[in-house]
């Protein structure tokens, strides 16, 4: 048996999120995103009728792989009505009820088809998992609400028992503590790495203000990192800042798009913002193997780059409104290269809007020059240096704005340890054009003293998969470009495809029965078929408006050879 | 792709890759000989690189019409990677290979 998680009913909107976590998990596990939406849709239904606010229901999702064939298994149980579980019938092979925790509840059963559950990796669980687990807005939204009320009373608390001025010392001090938790603050965050470096620092005005900033590795190579500012001031602005910090970090997981991250992190916080706060937001990734930086600035103040050279350039893109304002609007995304000893430098307006006791503003200008003049020594040294500037600036005048900066250090790795060599291709959408790539290939691949096998396993991977891009990604005539970018270290292979067609996730279809006979065997879904067994790892993203799939082949045998 | 003929069977030799853009012209030979009434086919893939799905399709509706006739397909010479991809496939099950063109020709 293997436990997928739960997915809690209660909120408002959890049926719905429900609908869309069994949706996502059955496209994985049935490969089939019709028959997936609509037994998403009949559990919903089931769902909603036994989800009951104050009593919230339940889906426990689990795969039975005890018996001959696997089995999803999802049992709904909750205090609402009985339920009328006919209508499940004609999706489900096995309907019982069921006492769970001593609460009735339904059992359904789906068969699941043995190609697909046996191609079940450790990985694909485990996204699973993350799916189902994963906070819908309005739980978070929820959960923020219960503790914005746990505050108010202990405001009350504080109401009755001290005197004003406490009173208001205690009220500023808990805004500060709900926006200061949420900051990561230990530095160096990563004390083991030295192939980058990131110091921040916030310093809060009197009042709550709506600044923050994160970063995390997504994974070994890729750092995210972003500084926002909300829009009020107080409680609902640090509550705001909660819900886009989060909504980032869970998107960022999967998503290594700026723009795709930041086009669903302001769909979700647009619908239904009825208090229209908004947050500018400056979000980046740099793959810190390589140095290659994407950013997406929504609304915010541009940072600066200081380049190892000494020269500073203003990343003055714009890539898009605030987030929450509009809507279902697609963010677009820039792009650069660093090279070691580069330093990125983000700030918000609390810097350049600060006061002397005159009244007159620090100002960008005054900020260039700071940058221009000083030679950094480190990302802490920078950060330091901007902010002292800021408070001799100020001086006694009182500091009207949260004041943020982040500085980010790409250094790089020395060189033959995390050697990357990197092709990279675009060729127009014609199945000739497949030679084009395989030429290239073989001359990297023989450049590079790639393997016999990974280079010829590798070929059949771009003969199959382009193939399939041209034939089924274009409903027009036009000519479309298909990007291909080769990485390759010491211990793997990697490479991403992309094209601009129509949504279309290769992998999502049944694996072929290659137990039958001669007579019987049809050819379909063959190529991806091998092109899954072959690579070591194969995924499909949609990002913003193109399809991409990344394949990775580790090359830890390739000595023996 | 060379053909040659010895003893009733036809040797069919690969030169390069079986993909995307090979299978056309070769799905058309092997139709020519299917025509032809030629019974025994041998492929050679000794100086083959790679196969993808589209020369794999190649080769089953090969087998195929060989055998509505009365005719047999065998392989031989699959290198490390073209013989990986004939496992996964199932393709080692439903196809006589052989190591070598000897031991393929041998009881033909």
């Amino acid at each position: 048996m293997i436990e997928l998680g739960t997915i809690w009913g209660g909120a408002e909107g959890a049926v719905r999120d429900a609908r869309r976590k069994v949706r996502v998990t059955l496209e994985r596990l049935t490969a089939d995103d019709m028959v997936a939406s609509r037994i998403a849709s009949v559990t919903s239904q089931l769902f909603r009728a036994l989800d009951r606010g104050a009593e919230p229901g339940r889906i426990d999702v689990r795969l039975d792989d005890a018996g001959a064939v696997p089995m999803l298994v999802l049992d709904l149980v909750g205090a609402g009505d009985e339920l009328d579980d006919a209508v499940a019938e004609p999706f489900f092979d096995r309907i019982s009820k069921v006492l769970v925790d001593g609460e009735p509840g339904v059992r359904l059963g789906l068969y699941l088809d043995l190609a697909v559950a046996s191609a079940l990796s450790e990985r694909r669980i485990a996204e699973m998992r993350a799916v189902i687990e994963q906070k819908g807005r309005d739980a978070l939204m929820q959960e923020l609400t219960v503790k914005n009320r746990e505050l108010q009373e202990s405001f009350d608390n504080l109401r009755r028992t001290t005197t004003a001025k406490e009173r208001m010392e205690s009220e500023l001090n808990i805004g500060r503590d709900i926006q200061m938790s949420m900051l990561p603050l230990k530095f160096p965050p990563f004390p083991h790495r030295t192939d980058f470096a990131v110091f921040a620092t916030l310093e809060p005005a009197r009042e709550v203000g709506g600044d923050f900033y994160d970063f995390f590795l997504i994974d070994e190579d890729r750092f995210c990192f972003c500084v926002g500012d909300v829009s009020g001031k107080g409680v609902p602005a640090a509550l705001l800042m909660a819900v886009t910090k989060t909504l980032i970090k869970s998107r960022a997981t999967n998503d290594f798009s700026p723009a795709s991250i930041l086009t669903h992190v302001n769909d979700e916080i647009s619908e239904n913002n009825e208090s229209a706060m908004f947050v500018t937001l400056w979000l980046g990734i740099l793959d810190v193997s390589s140095g290659d930086l994407v950013y997406t600035n929504a609304g915010h103040n541009p940072p600066y780059l200081k380049r190892a050279g000494g020269e500073l350039v203003r990343l003055d893109e714009r890539h898009g409104p605030v987030v929450g304002a509009v809507d279902g609007l697609v963010y677009s995304e820039g792009s650069g290269q660093l090279s070691g000893g580069d330093v990125l430098f983000l700030y918000t307006d609390g810097v350049t809007e600060a006061m002397d006791p005159a009244g007159r503003l620090y100002d960008e200008d005054r900020l260039v020059s700071l940058l221009q003049s000083t030679d950094f020594g480190s990302v802490d040294e920078v950060v330091k240096a901007s902010t002292d500037d800021v408070w001799r600036f100020q001086a006694e005048a009182e500091q009207a704005d949260d004041v943020t900066v982040l500085a980010v250090e790409f250094i790089g790795r020395a060189r033959g340890v995390g050697d990357l060599h990197v092709l990279d291709l675009g060729i127009p959408n014609r199945l000739e054009e497949i030679d084009t790539v395989n030429r290239a290939f073989d001359e990297f691949a023989a450049e590079r003293g790639l393997s016999e096998r990974v280079r010829r396993s590798m070929k059949l991977v771009f003969d199959d998969l382009l193939n399939n891009v041209m034939s089924y990604a274009y409903e027009d005539e036009a000519d479309h470009e298909i990007q291909v970018h080769v990485e390759l270290s010491s211990d793997r292979l990697a490479v991403r495809i992309s094209d601009d067609g129509r949504p279309f996730n290769p992998f999502g279809r049944t694996a072929p029965d290659t137990a039958l006979t001669l007579e019987q065997r049809e050819i379909g879904g063959l190529g991806i078929h091998l092109v899954q067994n072959l690579m070591d790892e194969a995924s499909y993203t949609r990002r913003t408006d193109r399809n991409v799939v990344v394949l990775v082949k580790y090359l830890s045998d390739n000595a023996e050879e | 792709m060379s053909m040659s003929e010895s003893g009733g069977i036809t040797v069919v030799r690969f030169d390069g890759n079986l993909d995307t853009n090979t299978a056309p012209e070769a799905q058309e030979r092997f139709d020519e000989l299917a025509g032809q009434g030629v019974g025994k086919v041998l492929v050679d893939f000794e100086r083959l690189d790679y196969i993808s799905s589209a020369g794999l399709r190649v080769l089953l509706a090969t087998a195929k019409k060989l055998r509505s006739g009365g005719g047999n397909l065998r392989l031989c010479n699959l290198n490390e990677t073209v013989a990986e991809v004939f496992e996964i496939s199932g393709f080692s099950t439903i196809f006589a290979v052989f190591p070598t063109e000897v031991e393929a020709l041998e009881g033909f």
